[in-house]
């Protein structure tokens, strides 16, 4: 077996170059995500006409479709709308002005808030009823019910979700190599390429996504111990 | 003053609340008796909006609703004027005792944290709770949940305060407790609107007892006339079955 | 970027993905077969508490689950003919399938060998001390009583599983295979109608899913037939679950 630990080592290294982006392309799409999830579980929950049933057409869809096909509609598909956006209301600009990693950051973004609403949602309706109606019985009104009692209590519920989700979206970062970004995968592939090592680099590239992986479930743990004081348990 | 007129409601088909009046003056402590079934909850959560009635008004001092045309500020305001204490508590379970009474007066009633915090405390000790001002509701009995119930509820300082059924969640050794709360903050005339199905309690503390069944008022009076001398056939069949008369005379 | 929006090439394209379905298929339902075995196979240290195995076990889960299926993809390729150059095997010119469908299985066994843990764990304990206390063997209680109530808890995960797996076989084409995704990419190129391809590849994907979901959702409910009867009393409480259903317009009309 023809394995030069030795590079491995090196290859590691110079995927460092390449970790901001995969950091960057994790932490933004799992942040709107998350934005865009919180909304879409609101409208579903309260049935809000019209934008009812199309959030349940985008969950369906994305929930669907492959993530790469997300990455690739928007890669396509954006500059062909934005296009012919700034040529019909003679604005000066085109498509080409957004960065290759913008297309990353948005698709994902589209694809998390799908995933995020689900889990946001689940949250949410796992909160009792009576909760909602305690808040109101002190005057609070459904926004303020919402945000200091319901979903502080659903956050707690959903954590472990949304750490998968967390992961689901570090892992899929991986794709952004499609559209020509430099994350840690496309590093690991010039690394491989270069110094025709290809196992050594992919080895490394796994090595470093295991670790940041058992640190995100390590960090949900701890998370998870602190958040739930409150169910300490003892007498019901 | 609590006024309600011709408060209807339906789930579907069925009418729950069929045209109720009734007339709370200020102080006075009502229990609402009633088989399960009889719409008595129900029309307690509608006078805190849990529940939108079909038909009728509302007056609660000063102000008064109409439940056709509510807005969101009227029934904010409604609320504003009511507390509820519920049947299974709903303390909110990620804020401790003192954080479950202080929420109210400083996210709806904009006080100072300092003196929401000095008046939580007060309550909760005159609720008999000042050591476990720090403890989650799962680390509390289900009789010191309520009782943290109740001191949520006293904190906003609201026109009525509403108990549904405040007591049928608790093991038997813990109704005491809770009822010896309700029955001191009663004396100290802050008006009170009771569904429970504690006899005793309703005998002893009430000043007004209503009688409900099928969605409408059978009977309602003092509790020596409605306990001693019933005059609706219903009310004698509910009062029999629910606390049988003792066979013997002391 | 590729040329003007033409439907015509998207009604075009259709069937010309869906004639390499089958291999989409193939690799789908060869990998969850496949990662079945691996499944059981990883479960069963953990079940039983094997000492070492168990460690090992762990430490394979935590790998297929903490990398990206793309990074696997490509260990595998390039990794296996290695490991197996060791005993003398050459797979130099194996199909490339044979590495995107082992690459999927050891992914999936991961995945599925928890989700073995977390049904098996889920029947309640009541259920075998019955099992037990009638006279059944401790094999007769695995799997007369344990398997099928587990089965039917196990099976909303494995339709996600399977539904995931679905979706990340568009990545097989970073290796090679001649699947639809793979295939996409030569027409795409080829005639430069980008967002046409991806438009009806999305299409034939979510049609797919939606298949399989409804499909698992049907069997779900089949072998949760026995939970019918449970939940028959709460007919008793109409009103209450009439309550239910006007919660939501109740919290819109809150404040």
């Amino acid at each position: 077996m023809s394995l030069d630990p030795g590079f491995i080592w090196t290859a590691f290294l110079s995927l460092f170059k390449a970790l901001p982006n995969t950091l960057y392309i994790t932490i933004v799409s799992v942040f709107v995500g998350f934005i865009i999830g919180t909304a879409i579980a609101l409208i579903r929950i309260y049935r809000i006409p019209v934008l009812y049933p199309l959030a349940s057409a985008y969950v369906l869809f994305i929930r669907g479709t492959p993530m790469l096909m997300h990455l690739l509609l928007i890669y396509f598909g954006l500059p062909i709308i934005i296009d012919g956006l700034a040529s019909a209301l003679g604005l000066g600009f085109n498509s080409t002005v957004i960065p290759l990693i913008g297309f990353a950051y948005i698709s994902f973004s589209i694809t998390a808030g799908a995933y995020m609403s689900e889990v946001v949602r689940a949250g949410i309706l796992s909160v009792n009823r009576g909760q909602m109606e305690a808040a109101y019985s002190i005057g609070m009104t459904t926004p303020q019910a919402l945000r200091r009692i319901v979903l502080p209590q659903a956050l707690a519920v959903c954590l472990p979700n949304l750490s998968n989700n967390l992961i689901g979206m570090l892992h899929g970062s991986t794709l952004a190599f499609t559209v020509s970004v430099v994350e840690i995968n496309a590093q690991a592939q010039i690394v491989a390429a270069t110094n025709w090592k290809f196992l050594e680099a992919y080895i490394a590239a796994a090595v470093l996504f295991w670790g940041m992986t058992i640190l995100i479930e390590q960090a949900t743990a701890w998370l998870e111990r602190r958040i739930n004081k409150y169910n300490r348990g003892g007498v019901a | 003053m609590i006024e309600l007129k011709q408060i209807s409601k339906s789930f579907g088909k069925n009418q729950v609340l069929q045209s109720i009046d009734l007339t709370v003056e200020k102080g006075e402590v009502v229990v609402i008796l009633g088989p399960s079934g009889s719409g008595k909850t129900t029309l307690l959560r509608c006078i805190n909006y849990l529940e939108k009635p079909d038909n009728g008004q509302i007056r609660i001092g000063d102000f008064k609703l109409d439940f056709k045309t509510a807005g969101k500020k009227d029934i904010h305001n409604l609320r504003q004027r009511s507390a509820m204490v519920f049947q299974h508590y709903n303390l909110f379970k990620h804020k401790t005792a003192l954080e479950n009474v202080m929420e109210g007066l400083l996210i709806v009633q904009k006080l100072p944290k300092d003196e929401a915090r000095r008046r939580s405390t007060q309550m909760l000790e005159k609720v008999g709770l000042a050591a476990k001002l720090d403890a989650y509701p799962s680390e509390l009995s289900g009789g010191q949940q309520q009782r943290v119930g109740i001191a949520r509820a006293l904190a906003l300082n609201p026109e009525v305060i509403l108990f549904d059924e405040p007591t049928s969640a608790l093991d038997p050794e813990l109704v005491g407790e809770v009822l010896d709360v309700i029955r001191k903050i009663a004396g100290e005339g802050i008006t009170m609107i009771v569904v429970t199905h504690e006899m005793g309690f309703a005998r002893d503390v009430a000043n007004h007892v209503v009688f409900m069944d099928g969605g409408v008022i059978v009977e309602e009076g003092k509790p020596s006339e409605l306990f001693g001398k019933p005059k609706e056939e219903r009310t004698k069949q509910f009062l029999k079955r629910i606390a049988p008369e003792p066979s013997y005379s002391i | 970027m590729g040329r003007k929006f033409d439907i015509h090439y998207l009604l075009d394209f259709l069937p010309k993905l869906l004639s390499y379905l089958h291999i989409t298929l193939f690799i789908v339902a060869a990998s969850i077969l496949l990662g079945l075995v691996v499944g059981f196979i990883i479960a069963l240290p953990r079940l039983y508490k094997i000492p070492v195995l168990q460690r090992a076990s762990q430490v394979y889960v935590s790998f297929f689950r903490g990398t990206p299926i793309l990074i696997q993809l490509f260990l595998i390729y390039y990794g296996l003919p290695e490991l197996l150059k060791l005993v003398h095997i050459d797979v130099s010119r194996a199909n490339v399938l044979v590495f995107v469908i082992l690459a999927y299985a050891l992914h999936s066994g991961a995945f599925i060998s928890e989700a073995i843990r977390a049904a098996v764990n889920g029947v309640d304990r009541g259920q075998v001390e019955a099992a037990y206390a009638i006279g059944m063997s401790g094999y007769q209680a695995f799997t007369r009583i344990v398997l099928p109530q587990a089965l039917a808890i196990s099976i909303p995960i494995l339709a996600n599983l399977v539904i995931g797996n679905l979706k990340d076989t568009s990545l097989a084409f970073t290796l090679g295979a001649m699947e639809m995704t793979g295939k996409s990419q030569t027409l795409a190129s080829a005639t430069q109608h980008f967002i046409e391809t991806y438009i009806a590849l999305s299409l034939i994907y979510f049609v797919i899913s939606t298949i399989l979901e409804r499909t698992f959702h049907y069997l779900e409910r089949r072998l949760l037939r026995h939970e019918k009867q449970v939940a028959e009393p709460a007919v008793r409480y109409g009103k209450r679950r009439l309550w239910k259903r006007t919660l939501i317009t109740r919290l819109e009309k809150g404040g």
